[in-house]
């Protein structure tokens, strides 16, 4: 038990480096944002995919922002993927077609199987261009934003690109707050160290791109997928294809506004992410492909960060069990030195990295927030394990992955 | 009854004491002081002349007094509603930007001139500065910015700090400072010497203009080929190791090489390039997509580059080599930007910390 526990500890310890190690490069090292100035070019014809499932809500001010982005008109092709909406959804799209003829061509689909990546699959059919980018309904694309996403694509090694999400509804309640300032951390920090050190920024799957040939050598979208986007992350690096973020390209996002809501996003988000591990991991650890040892290593962290939390809950319960059996290697030292040495400076990571990112974007005032982040771990632990636990479940309950589309709440037509 | 009260005042006390640190965060969620979203702007479109248009809004209800100067001949002066001062020249009258006694030779006005201005040599204009007629500055004089209707002229030795924008040529005489956006709807012409970051325009060049006619060392390729803006149409191929083209070679896909990458003299790739370290370019090579390097770039003499160019560290490019075409502009950028005389780009050329032009013995 004493080793399981001291394992735990080693893994959480990898972890709380990797937060520090990300944090301090995007605090005093050097920033990579190598395509960013590409602002004159001869821009490529680009398919613009926009998924959409009841989203009645929001699918008009992504379809208005669209037509308002500075890109070459007759170069830029918007396809809405209404994947089998019982809501105003088409209705609302096919005004848009009418309204801007030639630059809006819908895909309707009534059936079929469930799931962005399906939707997405089955729209390919409408895609020829080299360069397709991925918005989900709820997004706000800016002026300049579709131009910044294309650029990286006139790099060969570039297989895929991802934006940076910036959610729009802050002020709403508690949990909007929480997730800004988790999203702060994870793309201001996380995914821009993942840029600069060269290692694997991860595709989101919105305000994103992929580059067509490089889709159709990995295969196309995988529709078994819950998350598609990193199973597309994986199999591009497999396949020697790299995904860049760009940190400045930045597009606004609604957040969840309900702890329910929440709570299913995050199950999905970690069911599909121990899905791309299960597939992905030890290939990309030990197999023959093209990635490099940095890429393998922090691919793998990556895939991994979901299995933390039910790993985290584990090493709790046998700290308890360590603990009442009366174990205490050392006479209780090593677990008095390890306890305090965590509480200092590992648990802090995350925090620290939120932090830095607060700092990062100029905010002042939601740093006070921070404490309240514990809220938020809390229920994600809980969560994440109840999915790992779940699927772990699976074969034996015979429960199916499903798609839970995140519910919006934006009250403006 | 008293130990429960003092048991419970005790509990009271405790939590209080940790909900202490906890304050901050009640007050911030209370007052909500920082719940906006984070300031994406949705309308920044990137365009270089972003800050010439602000400019142009803000000075004006300056056009309609400066067209009576211009009619009277005169001159005239006065307050904005923002506090700054300006001096309007309805004729080429340089007398009254200097107050009497200005030793310093700064001039704090923002001056707008309706005719054709040919300044004084030495002067310092702290504000902007609008010509609707052809701008010749001095030499050494240092301007904040400059929008003109027609041309801009900057005479030997003087500095841009923020910003230019001409309708019209900007040439730039030797050993200028140029920082921050220069931009012409028509020509730049930087001559050597000078120092410059984000230049932008149908067609910039570098050098005297006897340097600007394109020798015709570097045929062009495929010219039934239709160039590849994105490249893997042709497919690409991916080296592991360094990779040297030989000259002369004729390359059909895209390359990405792990290593560092040598394009030999006269060689052609049809599709885009990207190099993982150095990248060499011999001199009249051509590349009908784009150039990468993830470090450092070298583009030899007489090269003729179709698509973007980027190097995430330093580029030199040696005289006679162009990028992009009067119909398909493109961008080169680097942190750090070497050019010599005779390069000609048709686009951006964006050094974000520092560009050169330099004269090659």
């Amino acid at each position: 038990m004493i080793y399981c526990l001291f394992a735990i500890v080693a893994v959480i310890s990898l972890y709380t480096a990797r937060h520090y190690w990300f944090t301090l490069n995007r605090l005093f090292g050097f920033q990579r944002h190598p395509y960013i100035d590409t602002d004159t070019a001869d821009w490529p014809q680009v398919t613009i995919l926009v998924a959409a499932h009841n989203e009645e809500k929001v699918i008009s001010h992504i379809l208005a922002a669209l037509m308002g982005v500075n890109y070459p008109p007759e170069k830029m092709l918007v396809v809405p993927v209404n994947d089998r909406s019982t809501d105003r959804t088409r209705e609302i799209i096919d005004r848009f077609c009418e309204d801007h003829p030639g630059r809006i061509r819908p895909f309707h689909r009534s059936a079929g199987k469930g799931g962005k990546a399906a939707a997405l699959k089955d729209a390919m059919e409408l895609v020829d261009t080299e360069v397709i980018l991925i918005f989900d309904a709820d997004y706000i694309p800016g002026t300049g934003l579709i131009k910044q996403l294309v650029a990286p694509f006139f790099d060969p090694e570039v297989g895929g690109v991802m934006g940076r999400v910036v959610p729009l509804n802050v002020g709403t309640n508690l949990l909007t707050r929480l997730l800004d300032l988790e999203r702060s951390g994870g793309y201001q920090v996380d995914q821009q160290a993942r840029m600069n050190l060269r290692l694997v920024p991860q595709h989101g799957g919105t305000v994103a791109g992929v580059r067509l040939s490089a889709l159709r050598e990995i295969g196309g979208w995988n529709d078994n997928s819950l998350t598609e986007d990193t199973d597309l992350t994986y199999r591009l690096l497999l396949h020697g294809w790299k995904t860049v973020y760009q940190n400045r390209s930045e597009c606004y996002e609604e957040v969840p506004e309900t702890w329910h809501v929440r709570v299913k996003q995050i199950m999905r988000w970690a069911k599909g992410h121990n899905q791309a591990l299960a597939s992905y991991g030890l290939h990309l650890l030990f197999g023959r492909h093209r990635a490099t040892l940095r890429e393998r290593i922090d691919g793998f962290l990556l895939l991994g960060v979901y299995i933390m939390a039910p790993v985290t809950l584990l090493g709790w319960l046998l700290a308890l069990g360590v603990f009442y059996e009366g174990i205490a290697p050392l006479h209780g030292v090593i677990a008095l030195l390890s306890i305090t040495a965590y509480s200092a400076v590992g648990n802090f990571a995350a925090f620290f990295e939120i932090a830095a990112a607060a700092r990062l974007d100029y905010t002042r005032q939601r740093i006070c927030l921070l404490p309240f982040l514990i809220l938020g771990f809390g229920v994600s632990i809980f969560s994440v394990s109840r999915a790992f636990i779940s699927q772990l479940m699976a074969p034996l309950t015979g429960a199916q992955f499903h798609w839970d589309k995140t519910e919006r709440f934006r009250t403006t037509p | 009854m008293t130990a429960v009260l003092a048991t419970a005042g005790l509990f009271v006390l405790t939590g209080a004491t940790f909900l202490l640190p906890l304050i901050p965060a009640f007050v911030e969620f209370h007052f909500k002081r920082d719940a906006q979203a984070l300031n994406v702007i949705q309308q920044y479109a990137g365009d270089i002349r972003h800050f010439s248009f602000g400019f142009r809004s803000y000075a004006a209800d300056l056009l309609g007094p400066l067209k009576e100067c211009v009619a009277s001949a005169g001159t005239a002066s006065g307050t904005l509603p923002h506090g700054d001062r300006y001096l309007l020249l309805g004729r080429p009258d340089t007398a009254q930007l200097l107050s009497p006694g200005n030793s310093e030779k700064t001039c704090d006005l923002i001056i707008a001139a309706g005719t054709e201005l040919t300044l004084p040599d030495g002067i310092t204009f702290a504000k902007e500065m609008y010509a609707s007629r052809n701008l010749i500055g001095g030499e050494n004089c240092t301007y904040r910015a400059i929008l003109a209707d027609a041309g801009i002229r900057l005479r030997r030795a003087s500095k841009v700090i923020r910003w230019a924008h001409a309708a019209e040529d900007i040439h730039a005489e030797q050993d200028c400072d140029l920082y921050g956006r220069v931009s012409s709807d028509r020509k730049i012409t930087l001559e050597s010497g000078c120092f410059f970051q984000r230049l932008h325009a149908p067609h910039i060049s570098f050098g005297p203009a006897s340097l600007s006619a394109l020798p015709n060392a570097a045929p062009r390729v495929g010219a039934s080929a239709e160039p590849f803006s994105i490249s893997v149409a042709a497919g690409r191929r991916l080296v592991d190791e360094d990779l040297e083209i030989p000259a002369g070679e004729i390359v059909r896909s895209s390359i990405v090489t792990r290593g560092s990458l040598r394009i030999g003299a006269g060689a052609q790739i049809l599709g885009s390039v990207k190099s993982n370290h150095h990248m060499a370019i011999d001199s009249g090579a051509v590349i009908a997509g784009s150039l990468i390097s993830a470090t450092t770039m070298h583009i030899g003499a007489n090269c003729q580059i179709t698509g973007p160019v980027i190097a995430e560290q330093e580029m030199t490019i040696e005289s006679g080599s162009r990028f992009g075409t009067a119909e398909k502009s493109t961008t080169v950028s680097a942190p750090v930007i070497e050019v010599a005389e005779g390069v000609q780009a048709f686009g951006t050329i964006w050094a974000r910390y520092e560009g050169y032009v330099v004269t090659r013995k």
